[in-house]
């Protein structure tokens, strides 16, 4: 008997945590709806693309190569057939359908809005109004599969200098996200709710990574540690003219001499190792951050550059039309 | 005092206010009274000791689970870490310091993450607790579980890879961040975090054309009580003598490499893949320049090496060649040791002992090239999508793709009626802008057929098409979301029927349920309805109620065409006149009134198709009787075939001459009255 009823618990607890990371696109059933709110949630689902078979995304492998990322705009005539496509599902006989296209015009208005909705944390206001054109990029890249979390954020400004900086989910400048999702191991969805001026991609940050600067001449592999203030953990020098060569222990790879790093360290006064380092001063010198790359043109280059049509628009009319 | 969003504070060492173990807490009090009368000292007024045993448990041999917050790199992955220290998160900011180190320094971590390349060392799972340590170290106290992992180690690999004494300490540190800022904490509850980091870096391997080789490494935490004295005591200094004694292991393992010492040729190439003595050249000390002590930069190839102008030793081999002083001094270095090596020889192999330590927690990784996040990002090709690259050859076997301006592509397409054809299709994914307002939304369609076009060049464009069919499909996968369109349908379509009907009547519906339109509820309309009218009924019964219906009913009456006596004598075929007068008159009249006969049959009966009529229907009715008659009674006795032949034959011979079988007396033929008296 105890042991039933304790199984009972640990299933219950076990479905409490898989409801609580469940992701929270629920919707409530609220008050003026064009539709109930389970199938406004399939239907926004199926907006974003959700399920659709990859080989109807991108039809032929050609177009996203290895190492490639693929820029694009969304085809909302595509994602409305879609959605008749769901809606047909539901009408029976003519009836049906003049009652159908009666209320379409208020069902696409409605996941319009709730589209623009469905990555909202909560606690952050509610998008609503004409959504702009939906965009995103498909990245195909070694970097997914190895890099697994990739941060992906969006601006509707040009930054400027300011590509370190940190923002806040609700910034005013960021571009909200619809859809960041690994469609195979090496390829990335995003798509976002407007048009970006400038993307990040970032290494994730998996906590705080500590290493070196590592660097392979071919033959050989050396490691070298810019040293940082201790006080204001600016590096002593930017340009590298400190740099300290990480020593290695004698018939190890990759094993680091502490020891002598240490030593090295010591010359520089700021970095605290002068007076004995200890695990926080070593920890310190040894934060790496991760890379942030920053998609943005200065220049808006020309659409010929950017996408090449195999077949062009003279020839093709000219083939159709016996010019 | 918080630390701010995206902070954190650095602590070098959070120590626990007692080491975990068993411990006594003994409380004494002594109380004195004063009294003008008298004093009470302690022992009058004694009070009993109080002994308290705590245990203060803290993981020995296994690491809880959720005591991790973090792996890096993350279990099981491939990646180019080569640039980054292995580090463990632990929630429990106190624990590297928790347990006591014999013979280290107060407040060193007891544990440490070490990093093993495949090969090096083993790794050995569900091991008996006892058996984790080194035979002969015992660890006192509490064992909290029964079966640990431990690696087993030799005392060479602890020299080459385990941190030294002095490492120890700077190996673990503590960490606060904000309890707000997800990103940093990770899930913890309070925000301090523990912290070990290895100290090697995961290098990948060389394959004998330089390029880099995968490596797999196990990061192992390992628990160092009791055996504290087998690390080294301090990292070992690059000297000429150990020098030699590196290249003495190298000779006995390898001896090709020292013949390629003394002839100054190039190294024999490298092994792919994990191969340590090939990754231990990155810190193999390098000969020294010609008549220079040299700085530790100098003689080893961690980096400045180039920079000093001295050639680096491993690879290319081209020291030897290049300059003169250097092959000398390497070569009068080898002379001075020829004398050790022979005396090495004889010795055989030195005694390499092996260590046990319990495992606290282990996980792999495999270090791919040296190809960073960094270097895949900026090497991106960046385009719209729809172009197709710059692919290096084009696909054999196959027409070029075929992509237009407005970004269709062309593919094979099968007609219902079977015809190979091409069409047009573009996918959601666009690379222009497409018209997405207003009047330009597409349409509701009601089929895919509806959305099919075919365009100047005679081609179909199925896009719309295709994505009203997945559309379609993807809703039929999900029975939920066919019987949610089914309740909106009847719940909501039948909802706004009924309203559009009501509207039409709205001053009778108004008037009737006595609320304004606005306020009618369509789903509660029918009782509201049927409420109104009992209502109404109730009020005026009369207007809607009538009298009650009579236990018995007249029947109809009946009709008749003519009078009654006529249609009598009709039926039975008479006069009407013989039905009038008096009574008596009309029984007289009947008595002698001829019955009408019909002489129809017996005028008839002399026809041939009448007669044989007749004669069919006799036959037919003997035979059955004769047959019922038969099988029952005589079957066994008299007719013995097969079956009993009923035919014309039976019926003209065997049934005549049996007939009196038949219909004869039951008893027997020779039977007489005589013979039963």
């Amino acid at each position: 008997m105890i042991n039933k009823s304790s199984d009972i618990l640990e299933h219950l607890g076990a479905e409490l945590q898989k409801t609580a990371r469940s992701p929270s696109a629920e919707f409530k059933r609220d008050e003026n709806t064009a539709m109930p709110a389970e199938l406004r949630n399939w239907l926004v689902q199926l907006r974003l693309l959700e399920g659709v078979p990859f080989a109807n995304l991108v039809a032929d492998s050609e177009l996203l190569p290895q190492e490639s990322i693929r820029w694009f705009y969304m085809d909302r005539r595509w994602t409305d057939a879609l959605v008749q496509g769901s809606l047909s599902v539901g009408t029976v006989n003519s009836d049906d359908r003049i009652q159908i296209d009666a209320q379409y015009a208020a069902i696409r208005a409605e996941l319009d809005t709730e589209e623009r909705n469905v990555r909202r944390h909560k606690g952050m206001a509610r998008l609503a109004g004409q959504p702009a054109p939906i965009t995103g990029f498909l990245l195909r890249s070694s970097a997914v599969s190895g890099w697994p979390g990739l941060h992906v954020r969006a601006f509707n400004v040009d930054l400027e200098d300011k590509d370190d900086d940190r923002f806040p989910e609700n910034d005013p400048r960021r571009i909200r996200l619809l859809r960041l999702e690994r469609l195979a191991p090496a390829v990335l969805l995003c798509m976002f709710d407007g048009t970006p001026k400038v993307v990040h991609i970032e290494e994730p940050r998996q906590g705080i990574q500590f290493g070196f600067m590592h660097e392979d001449n071919g033959n050989q592999r050396s490691a070298k540690l810019r040293p940082r203030n201790k006080s204001d953990f600016k590096y002593l020098d930017e340009d590298g003219g400190k740099d300290v060569d990480v020593p290695f222990r004698v018939g190890s790879s990759g094993v680091v001499d502490i020891r002598r790093l240490s030593d090295a360290l010591a010359a520089h006064t700021e970095t605290g190792a002068d007076d004995g380092l200890d695990s926080a001063e070593y920890a310190l010198q040894l934060i790496r951050f991760p890379w942030r790359q920053v998609f943005g043109e200065i220049e808006v280059p020309p659409i010929a550059a950017m996408f090449r049509a195999t077949i062009e628009y003279a020839p093709m009319v000219n083939a159709t039309f016996k010019l | 005092m918080p630390v701010g969003e995206g902070k954190f504070k650095l602590y070098a060492k959070l120590t626990p206010p007692l080491e975990a173990g068993l411990w006594r807490l003994r409380a004494d009090q002594h109380f004195e009274a004063q009294t003008p009368e008298t004093g009470l000292d302690a022992n009058d007024l004694r009070v009993d000791q109080e002994n308290v045993h705590l245990r203060i448990r803290s993981p020995r041999y296994l690491l809880p689970p959720d005591q991790i917050l973090s792996t890096y790199p993350p279990a099981n992955s491939f990646g180019s870490y080569g640039s980054r220290l292995p580090q463990v998160v632990i929630k429990r900011r106190t624990l590297p310091w928790e347990r006591r180190l014999e013979g280290a320094p107060d407040k060193t971590p007891w544990f440490a993450l070490v990093l093993i390349a495949e090969g090096e060392a083993k790794l050995e799972t569900s091991v008996d607790v006892n058996n984790c340590v080194t035979a002969g170290v015992e660890l006192e106290g509490l064992k909290e579980v029964a079966k640990g992992n431990c690696l087993v180690a030799k005392k060479s690999l602890i020299n080459r890879v385990f941190p030294t004494k002095r490492d120890l300490d700077l190996l673990a540190h503590a960490r606060e961040v904000d309890i707000r800022d997800t990103e940093l904490m990770m899930g913890d509850d309070d925000g301090f975090l523990a912290v070990v980091i290895s100290n090697r870096l995961p290098l990948p391997g060389k394959d004998e054309n330089g390029k880099d080789a995968p490596v797999k490494y196990l990061a192992c935490l390992i628990n160092l009580e009791g055996q504290y004295d087998v690390l080294l005591d301090r990292s070992p200094d690059p000297t000429f003598a150990t020098q030699f004694l590196a290249k003495h292991l190298v000779y006995q393992e390898q001896p090709a490499l020292d013949d390629h010492l003394v002839m100054g040729t190039a190294l024999a190439p490298g092994h792919p893949g994990a191969n340590p003595l090939e990754l231990g050249e990155l810190t193999n000390p390098v000969p020294l320049a010609s008549g220079s002590i040299g700085s530790h930069s100098t003689r080893y190839q961690s980096g400045a090496a180039v920079g000093a102008g001295v050639k680096p030793y491993a690879g290319s081999g081209q020291w030897s060649t290049s300059s003169s002083a250097t092959t000398t001094s390497a070569k009068v270095a080898l002379q001075m040791a020829e004398s050790f090596r022979i005396v090495d020889r004889v010795q055989a192999t030195p005694y390499d002992p092996e260590y046990r330590f319990p495992v606290l927690l282990h996980w792999s990784f495999t270090t791919t090239g040296d190809t960073t996040f960094r270097s895949l990002m900026t090497n991106l090709d960046s385009r719209l999508l729809g172009d197709v690259g710059n692919p290096a050859k084009p696909l054999s076997g196959r027409l070029p793709l075929e992509v237009v301006e407005s970004g269709h592509i062309g593919l094979g397409h099968q007609t219902r009626e079977g015809d190979r054809v091409r069409a047009w299709y573009r996918g959601p994914l666009v690379p222009h802008p497409t018209k997405n307002t207003g009047a330009d939304r597409l349409k509701l369609a009601h089929s895919s057929d509806q959305l099919r076009v075919v365009i100047p060049d005679g081609r179909e464009d199925l896009s719309l098409a295709t994505a009203f069919e997945i559309g379609r499909l993807l809703t039929l996968s999900q029975p939920s979301i066919i019987a949610s369109l089914m309740r909106w349908r009847q719940a909501d379509y039948h909802a706004a029927r009924l309203r559009s009907l009501m509207v039409s009547n709205r001053n009778l519906w108004e008037e009737l349920l006595g609320v304004g339109f606005e306020k009618i509820d369509l789903h509660k309309i029918g009782p509201m309805a049927g409420r109104f009218f009992a209502e109404a009924i109730v009020k005026n019964p009369e207007r809607f109620l009538g009298n009650p219906r009579a236990r018995v009913t007249p029947g109809r009456p009946l009709e008749f065409e003519g009078k009654p006596i006529t249609l009598l004598a009709r039926g039975l075929g008479l006069e009407p006149a013989l039905f009038t007068g008096n009574l008596t008159e009309v029984l007289n009249g009947l008595r002698d009134a001829k019955i009408p006969r019909d002489d129809l049959l017996v005028n008839d009966l002399g026809r041939i198709d009448v007669r044989e009529t007749l004669g069919i229907d006799l036959d037919r009715q003997r035979i059955d009787l004769v047959s019922s008659a038969l099988s029952n009674k005589l079957l066994n006795d008299h007719l013995t075939g097969p079956a009993f032949p009923v035919t014309d034959r039976l019926r003209v011979d065997v049934l005549d001459d049996n007939l009196d079988v038949i219909l004869r007396d039951p008893r027997p033929l020779d039977f007489t009255d005589e013979d039963q008296s």
